[in-house]
């Protein structure tokens, strides 16, 4: 993913990303780190295509996605997955069913996806409710649902808003492990997150937001102390 | 276990509830508007074939007692190329076309009564009737010949008439179907969306969500459209009941098995097509709008 001097701005308002310049190797597990309002969720919304950017350009998978088809962009946005913040789910459809919805779309017979959807929830510590719909779970179990459901297609990349925000520490932890087990399989992780002390666990880079604008730092998991580096 | 449910809980929506009613009776109008059309054209089918090839000449009533002059006109008649027939209509018959107008037992004989002659005429090689008309009238001055074109003619221009307003009435229907097609799925696609952000942003192509709309808006239209075709049909039983004899709507030819009833069980389908393009057609130029 190349971000290269992008800016975002809503309509006529103000700039929520100024000159935006970095690239996320694949395989590379950030943190994107910044105060409430600094622009993380419009860059994540920049990540998972929702938004285009008013200048600069992006790519994605060594596309330009200025580019990109109507059909291309469906089919690169299903190499993403995501964790929204307010999880999305659909309260109609039951945890089995909002999982494996990634894979209906993109054709999977799902008599054939059951039994890995199924596991996957049991991974994610739900074997109990498959098939218990959304309103019925606990934040912390639907946030789980949304987290299988952002993985379930094995994507190239994954992004996740706020993911431990509705869970104590230890399942956040347990759920960071999850996205390094991801990352170890080749999926390059962005997670957005505001939990210093979290971060602080990991050493992975952390991209900070700060006032539109995006620097890098890495985080000494021994001093619990970020050191910056560059965002390019 | 999976796959029981579609990704948009569409079934739920409101035009669930309205859509098939409105479908139905839209439909009903229609299909009694076509019924009424085909019946106002095989009234007139009808009536032409029973008229063709028949003719009259009215002979105007002569005071001179030894007149021949429809003698003279009935030798002429038989005479010309492409007249088949011709006989003076006898004092009964007279009596029973008169009988409608003025009852059974009317003394018509005192009344000045023009001699009728019925004239059976070679379709294919009918005479040239300006020509026949001026030699009758020449013979006897006064004397008509209908061969009921003008009344035909009349009687077609109500069933076009007919026709037309029939034609305008499934136009105006096809019209409020899309009208209210379209304005059920713009309330579909504001309900539902988040779902179809969600959807959309999980990789789903437009037509993934424009199939899930427009198979409901079959659904439904489907629905009401049998409801408001057996509707229609209903009434035409009943109609045709009360009203002791079918043949005054021209009803009798509209049989089980004829072609215009086969038809018409198309007529749902059609305007459940009509809503499914419509729907698939709405759908994809909203979502055509997102990123």
């Amino acid at each position: 993913m190349r971000f290269e001097d992008v800016s975002l701005r809503y309509g006529a308002g103000p700039e929520i990303l100024r000159h935006v310049s970095f690239h996320l190797e694949p395989g590379s597990f950030h943190f994107m780190a910044g105060p409430s309002g600094a622009g993380k969720s419009s860059l994540l919304k920049l990540m998972y295509l929702a938004q285009r950017p008013s200048h600069g350009g992006i790519q994605m998978f060594g596309r330009d996605v200025a580019h990109l088809s109507r059909g291309d962009t469906a089919l690169m946005r299903r190499r993403i997955g995501v964790v929204f913040q307010d999880f999305r789910l659909l309260d109609h459809l039951s945890a089995l069913e909002n999982v494996a919805l990634p894979l209906r779309i993109s054709g999977q017979r799902t008599d054939k996806v059951r039994k890995h959807v199924a596991e996957l929830l049991a991974w994610v510590g739900l074997a109990d409710h498959l098939h218990a719909l959304p309103p019925t779970l606990s934040g912390g179990q639907q946030q789980r649902v949304a987290i299988a459901r952002a993985v379930v297609a094995r994507p190239n990349l994954l992004l996740a808003d706020e993911p431990t925000g509705n869970v104590d520490d230890r399942i956040a932890v347990r759920l960071l492990y999850l996205f390094e087990e991801l990352n170890k399989l080749g999926t390059t992780i962005v997670i957005a997150t505001h939990n210093e002390t979290l971060v602080s666990r990991f050493s992975h880079p952390v991209l900070r937001l700060s006032g539109g604008e995006i620097r890098l730092s890495r985080h000494d998991p021994a001093a619990g102390r970020p050191t910056k580096g560059s965002a390019a | 276990m999976l796959r029981v449910r579609s990704d948009l809980p569409l079934d739920r929506d409101p035009s669930g509830r309205f859509l098939p009613w409105l479908v139905a009776v839209m439909v009903y109008l229609a299909a009694l508007a076509l019924i009424c059309a085909v019946a106002a054209n095989k009234i007139v089918e009808r009536w032409d074939q029973g008229l063709s090839g028949q003719m009259t000449v009215q002979v105007p009533f002569s005071e001179s007692p030894g007149d021949k002059s429809a003698e003279e006109i009935l030798a002429v008649l038989r005479s010309t190329a492409g007249i088949l027939e011709a006989e003076i209509l006898g004092a009964d018959e007279v009596a029973r076309l008169l009988e409608p107008w003025l009852g059974s037992g009317a003394a018509y004989q005192d009344l000045p009564m023009p001699i009728l002659i019925a004239v059976r005429v070679d379709p294919a090689a009918p005479p040239d009737m300006s020509t026949l008309r001026r030699r009758l009238t020449q013979i006897a001055p006064g004397t008509v010949l209908d061969d009921h074109q003008s009344w035909l003619g009349k009687l077609l221009d109500v069933a076009r008439s007919v026709q037309l307003v029939a034609i305008l009435v499934v136009g105006l229907v096809g019209a409020s179907a899309v009208t209210m097609v379209i304005f059920a799925t713009r309330m579909g696609l504001s309900v539902h969306g988040r779902v179809i952000e969600l959807l959309h942003l999980i990789g789903a192509q437009d037509s993934y969500v424009a199939r899930q709309f427009q198979a409901h808006a079959l659904r439904l239209a489907l629905r009401g459209g049998v409801l408001g075709l057996l509707l229609a049909v209903l009434t035409v039983v009943v109609v045709a009941n009360l009203l002791g004899r079918g043949d005054v709507l021209g009803i009798p030819e509209l049989t089980p098995l004829s072609i215009e009833w086969s038809l018409l069980p198309l007529l749902p389908l059609v305007v459940a097509v009509i809503a499914m393009i419509t729907a698939r057609l709405t759908v994809l130029r909203t979502l055509g709008r997102m990123p």
